[in-house]
């Protein structure tokens, strides 16, 4: 029988075992900005290598597994921009790769499938499209340089006259329902619309969806469980330091 | 293949006893998604912005605050609650557990354990699950993909904005939807609405 084993992951362990465990990793490496060819080598030299803190990199490939909090190197002030390059990759990805291949998708299997609910489903995710990019682009936009202008300030790069009003919570409560969606999608299209010649598609429609809420879905918990309370720490410090 | 659906919140002094549980999950092949919380407060804040299915608790905990498990009890009914026993509790204390672990458990019997809550708690939902929609429900989603308030639709169908409430929530239980949109694009495959409607 296949099993899938979520192992806890640990700076001994070889990043290939990691990948042939859970593929999900080809994506973490790939926004660390990672080559794919790691040899045998082990997370912690891997991390060393490419400069990448080691509690950031234990802690995001813990959430890939579904652990959290489990590492004592936890992510600390310093290691904000990293993380913010980490997110802005993955923008990245979501934005110029994987959106618009679920989007080819739907346009095929509205050519294969001509039920009206199809045509629907399309614009349904059109909109869905148009609010994630809304969201990633105000997160690149507005939310990552504030927060990267907090950390040059506390390192005494730059004066204070940048401080807007502006607070972690807004950020945090701008996160809605990019994931909902998702699932709504994916319900629609196992449950619900009806099916034509689309078998191919569908599925490959299906399987791009589990990647990306996937993929969305660690992202969320990097933003809400690691980076928000270390702006919170930030601004508090920020406060603390007038 | 995608992220964890068991959330576990775990509340447990000793690093050994939960360090131990967390790596024995770990090794189960589950893949529960295990948080540590301090104490009742903290669960109570994991619990606000999370649905949790389970507290792996040390009873002790339980002994010298039960007024907060109760409150949280009875707020979440839909938590299980797994004691870790490694010294001695009196029976009632014990009895208010779904479920106990015991520090001579094997690795299987702990996963168990915890797979029968699991599997206490998704039985009362799977009830609902396999329903269909309710005619009253029928109603509400109607009205609802129209584009009316929860208020607009409690007025037209006679009912308090309440019980509206209750019902979308069983129609996004049943249908696996909860967006206003997704539940249009169901309400045309269902035949519920005419697709006339919509420009597409």
């Amino acid at each position: 029988m296949y099993q899938k084993i979520n192992r806890l992951i640990i700076p001994e362990m070889k990043v290939s075992e990691m990948i042939l465990e859970n593929p999900y990793f080809m994506l973490m490496l790939e926004h660390f900005g990672i080559g794919l060819v790691v040899h045998e080598k082990t997370v912690e030299q891997i991390c060393h290598e490419n400069s990448i803190s080691k509690g950031v990199f234990l802690t995001f490939a813990n959430l890939f597994n579904g652990y959290d909090s489990l590492t004592s190197d936890v992510p600390a002030i310093a290691d904000v921009p990293m993380i913010i390059r980490y997110l802005k990759t993955s923008h990245h990805y979501y934005l110029d790769e994987k959106l618009p291949k679920i989007r080819h998708y739907f346009r095929r299997m509205n050519e294969l499938n001509d039920h009206p609910e199809m045509l629907l489903s399309e614009k349904f995710f059109k909109e869905y499209c148009k609010e994630i990019t809304e969201h990633l682009n105000y997160e690149n936009d507005l939310v990552y340089p504030y927060i990267l202008d907090i950390q040059s300030y506390l390192d005494g790069g730059r004066d204070e006259s940048f401080v807007k009003t502006y607070s972690a919570m807004d950020y945090r409560e701008h996160h809605n329902d990019i994931e909902e969606k998702l699932t709504d999608l994916k319900n629609l299209l196992i449950k619900y619309l009806p099916q034509k010649e689309d078998q191919q598609v569908r599925r490959k429609l299906l399987f791009s969806l589990f990647e990306l809420e996937y993929d969305l879905n660690i992202h969320s918990q990097i933003e809400d469980k690691i980076l928000v309370p270390l702006v919170e720490l930030m601004e508090r410090n920020l406060e603390s330091g007038r | 293949m995608r992220a964890p659906d068991v959330q576990i919140v775990m509340i447990e002094p000793s690093r050994i006893i939960s360090q131990g549980l967390v790596s024995m999950i770990g090794e189960s092949g589950r893949s529960y998604h295990i948080v540590r919380a301090a104490d009742f407060i903290e669960l109570q804040q994991l619990v606000a912005r999370n649905p949790v299915d389970v507290v792996v608790l040390n009873p002790g905990l339980l002994q010298s605050d039960s007024k907060s498990f109760q409150l949280l009890r009875n707020e979440h009914p839909g938590i299980k609650w797994i004691g870790v026993v490694y010294s001695f509790f009196d029976q009632p204390v014990l009895a208010q557990f779904d479920g106990i672990i015991s520090i001579n458990d094997l690795p299987h019997a702990i996963i168990n354990t915890i797979d029968h809550v699991l599997q206490m708690a998704r039985g009362q939902v799977e009830e609902s699950e396999q329903e269909s929609l309710s005619d009253r429900e029928t109603d509400v989603l109607k009205l609802l993909v129209t584009g009316l308030a929860n208020k607009e639709i409690a007025d037209k169908l006679n009912i308090s904005p309440h019980t509206v409430i209750t019902h979308r929530k069983n129609i996004s239980q049943k249908t696996g939807i909860k967006s206003v949109s997704g539940l249009t694009i169901y309400a045309v495959v269902k035949g519920l609405i005419s697709i006339e409607h919509f420009s597409v």
